[in-house]
């Protein structure tokens, strides 16, 4: 069940109504059903897997509350880690050894690699949604317990809830065990406060991915498709359309996941900070999908070290950290570059920082926002294209013109672009729904009353799903 | 007042608000948007609004209607070379890839105060198979299909914007599909048993090997997709029937003479390529159709009428293109029952 469909917008009053009506102590019931319903409408054998992932966690963390032998406990913690990651393998990355060969005639026509093929089609067929996403919060739970920082939870049902709480079940924010739950456990009282921050959220959730990234979807798929028959200018066009187009998908989603939270009285943490505007790539990462950033920098850089060793070793652990991070993101070899270039520029950044030369902070800043945006962009090439040859074509059409097709671009989504950047600018210290409350009800209504014509009027019409749901 | 009676009488401003601006968007938008966005979505209604009050006859095609070859001496559409013959005047509602749920809709939408008395509704054999019917690209005419129902114009782009169409993914086709040529099972009889039995199994038999053990893979590659084009057998239970189903049914009640017509295959090349069985299919299947519309629509039967060099595609897949004289041949029959009648 998409967030920006019928279904949704009818599934999510739905359990509102209901989570309010019930008593506390069988809401955790409610919402569970609801999570599972809601993943197991994309396709109902998914939930055999998150069913997997649930049980292995609940129990390792069981276990490794009552077991005080160190090693008995890094066997427990190890077993997690192959099972959770085992899974990951399997359904994302195991295709990296299979032949490059159509799952829908592998079977048929090729003779060479039965089993192979037959491996490559069952994958093919079965890729489940959102599996990086709850992969990682069990994960998290199970370091967490495993370092003391939590105690395990003890209601399975209510930890199966934990896993899957459908809001950010697909695409995150990814939450920790010691920040959701508590929550979970709370009686929430009905908050018309809550449903007004929600509808703002989600407001601007729906307008940023059906206005804005919906839109650009097929202005950069056209040029992806064949840059070499675009001008440069065209080629930048598509390049940067490709960078708001995937930040106005994902954080439109964030924004929506946020926003079904809050009716519920669950406050998600916020994943996105108006990341293209950042003045450095430090703070990039900072206010860029803030859930994995922050998982990583705990469960990985840590871990590894963090800053407090030798700066070789510091250095080798950041691109540890990058290139696994992009590696997250699926079986391609482009995530890995996308990973290295974001970790090149950071140990750059910082090895230069001590040469910086004394400039006014705000020109710093303005500056930096466009140098770091535009480095960005160019990374989002390798993310975007669907091999690292496609990426190097893209890239050299950007260098040099080599056609002189142009792209049509609808009046109507240079006018929601606009209304895009003007918002995005306004939100720089502040997020949208404060910004909004800050009008008084007449204007704020305005405001309200636009957005929604766009959302009703000018969203894309391409059949999308939302970027992440493929992680 | 007090605080639960307050929170109320927000609400229900901010309902009666709502309801208001909808109804002054979907206002704006149809006086003003609505045509535009038909014209690049839903191209079909678009038309069909512009040809009803000048055509007699309405001609619902897909692309066996306009598509020529290089060499043609004349490029003229099926439904052209019919309008030039008959004094009524014949409109043409064709896109490339509709099929009977996608002329569902437009039918419906036909304004019984128009001039419109007949439709001739082609019957593409192909658009029966699992293979159309699963096809990842059904999801952009579904959402085409989407602007052609009847409800408040803002309404149905919203409906378009939030997938409320089947919006299914490739993926998830992709697996429908293999599942129904895995379990889709084909029902011989005493001349024509099917050992292997379905499409999968019929595909994975070897084809053109020759002495040295070499597949000719071009001919294998086409004789398999003539499996997949043919290899199946209709009963009531599939969605395109049900479309046609209801086409009857619309056009009874909107009182219009129904024409179906039967398009041409290339059974030549069907023998050729995989055998009597899959021709013996074809009939069956074409059979069935005669059976269950002959009663309540007119219909023309071409589906053998055509020699396999009239088909454009021979080399490259099973499809309804046909050269200049081939779509002469239909347009003929056509006009021969049209004036019949």
């Amino acid at each position: 069940m998409l967030f920006n469909s019928v279904a949704f917008l009818l599934f999510l009053p739905a359990v509102v109504i209901l989570y309010y009506l019930l008593p506390h102590r069988y809401r955790w019931i409610l919402l569970l059903g609801a999570s599972y319903f809601f993943y197991g409408s994309w396709k109902v054998e998914f939930l055999s897997l998150i069913l997997l992932s649930t049980v292995v966690d609940y129990s390792i963390a069981r276990i490794l509350d009552s077991w005080r032998g160190l090693w008995a406990r890094r066997a427990l913690v190890g077993l997690s880690l192959i099972v959770n990651l085992g899974v990951l393998f399997v359904f994302k990355y195991l295709q990296l050894f299979l032949p490059d060969v159509d799952p829908m005639i592998v079977n048929i026509y090729t003779v060479d690699y039965p089993w192979k093929g037959f491996l490559k089609q069952a994958i093919y067929f079965s890729i489940p949604v959102g599996i990086s996403f709850y992969t990682f919060q069990t994960l998290s739970y199970t370091l967490d317990v495993y370092h003391r920082r939590v105690q395990p939870e003890k209601h399975l049902g209510k930890f199966a809830l934990f896993v899957s709480f459908f809001p950010q079940l697909v695409a995150g924010p990814i939450e920790r065990f010691g920040r959701l739950m508590p929550q979970l456990n709370t009686k929430q009282l009905f908050d018309y406060n809550n449903f007004q921050t929600a509808f703002r959220l989600m407001l601007y959730g729906f307008f940023l991915k059906m206005c804005i990234a919906d839109n650009l979807a097929p202005l950069v798929d056209q040029v992806y498709d064949h840059p070499d028959w675009y001008s440069s200018f065209t080629v930048l066009f598509g390049t940067m359309g490709f960078g708001f187009q995937i930040y106005a998908d994902f954080a439109g989603y964030s924004l929506i996941a946020q926003g079904a939270a809050l009716m519920l009285g669950i406050k998600l943490m916020d994943n996105f900070k108006t990341p293209y505007f950042s003045p450095s790539i430090g703070e990039f990462w900072k206010r860029w999908h803030i859930s994995l950033s922050t998982w990583f920098r705990d469960y990985l850089y840590i871990p590894l070290g963090g800053s407090k060793q030798a700066a070789w070793r510091w250095a080798i652990a950041i691109m540890i950290v990058f290139v696994v991070s992009g590696f997250w993101h699926g079986a391609n070899y482009t995530f890995l570059i996308w990973g290295a270039i974001h970790g090149s520029l950071y140990l750059i950044e910082r090895m230069l920082k001590p040469l910086s030369v004394k400039v006014p902070q705000t020109a710093r800043k303005v500056l930096g926002a466009i140098l770091i945006f535009i480095l960005v962009q160019l990374a989002w090439v390798y993310f975007r294209a669907d091999s690292v040859h496609h990426a190097g074509s893209v890239l050299s059409s950007l260098i040099r013109s080599k056609g002189t097709s142009t792209l049509q671009i609808p009046y109507h989504v240079a006018i929601v672009f606009v209304v895009f950047i003007l918002m995005e600018i306004a939100q720089y210290n502040v997020r949208v729904d404060a910004f909004l409350g800050r009008f008084k009800t007449p204007i704020r209504w305005i405001l309200y009353a636009a957005i929604l014509w766009c959302i009703a009027v000018w969203s894309g019409l391409t059949n999308h799903p939302f970027i992440y749901f493929q992680f | 007042m007090p605080v639960q009676q307050h929170i109320v009488f927000k609400a229900g401003v901010r309902l009666v608000s709502l309801i208001v601006l909808v109804i002054v968007f979907n206002a704006v938008y149809k006086n003003f948007l609505w045509m535009d966005d038909l014209d690049k979505h839903g191209p079909m209604l678009y038309n069909l609004k512009q040809v009803q009050d000048t055509s007699d006859i309405i001609y619902f095609g897909e692309s066996s209607n306009f598509t020529t070859a290089e060499t043609d001496q004349s490029t003229a559409a099926i439904s052209e070379i019919v309008d030039d013959a008959i004094p009524e005047r014949v409109g043409t509602i064709n896109h490339g890839a509709y099929h009977a749920g996608m002329y569902l809709p437009l039918i419906k939408q036909i304004d019984p105060t128009s001039s419109v008395k007949k439709v001739i509704v082609t019957m593409n054999l192909r658009t029966f198979s699992q293979d159309v019917i699963y096809n990842p690209d059904e999801a952009s005419l579904q959402q085409a299909a989407r602007f052609y129902q009847p409800a408040p114009p803002l309404a149905n782009r919203l409906f378009a914007a939030l997938k409320y169409y089947d919006s299914k993914g490739g993926h998830e086709r992709d697996r429908e599909k293999w599942h129904a040529w895995t379990y889709d099972t084909l029902k011989g009889n005493e001349t024509h048993k099917f050992e292997p039995n379905t499409i999968r199994r019929w595909c994975e038999v070897d084809k053109f090997i020759d002495s040295n053990g070499t597949v000719d893979m071009h001919k294998r590659i086409l004789a398999d997709q003539y499996i997949k084009a043919y290899g199946w057998q209709l009963d009531s239970s599939n969605p395109m029937v049900n479309s046609f189903d209801d086409i009857v049914e619309v056009c009874n009640e909107k009182q219009l003479d129904l024409y179906f017509l039967i398009l041409p295959e290339n059974t030549e090349d069907a023998r050729a390529y995989v055998g009597d069985n899959l021709v013996w299919l074809i009939n069956q299947n074409v059979n069935w159709l005669v059976n269950r519309y002959s009663n309540n629509a007119k219909l023309i039967n071409c589906i053998h009428d055509l020699p396999a060099e009239a088909y454009i595609d021979r080399d490259k897949i099973p499809q309804e293109h046909y050269y200049d004289f081939g779509r002469r041949k239909i347009a003929n029959k056509i006009i021969g029952e049209l004036t019949e009648n």
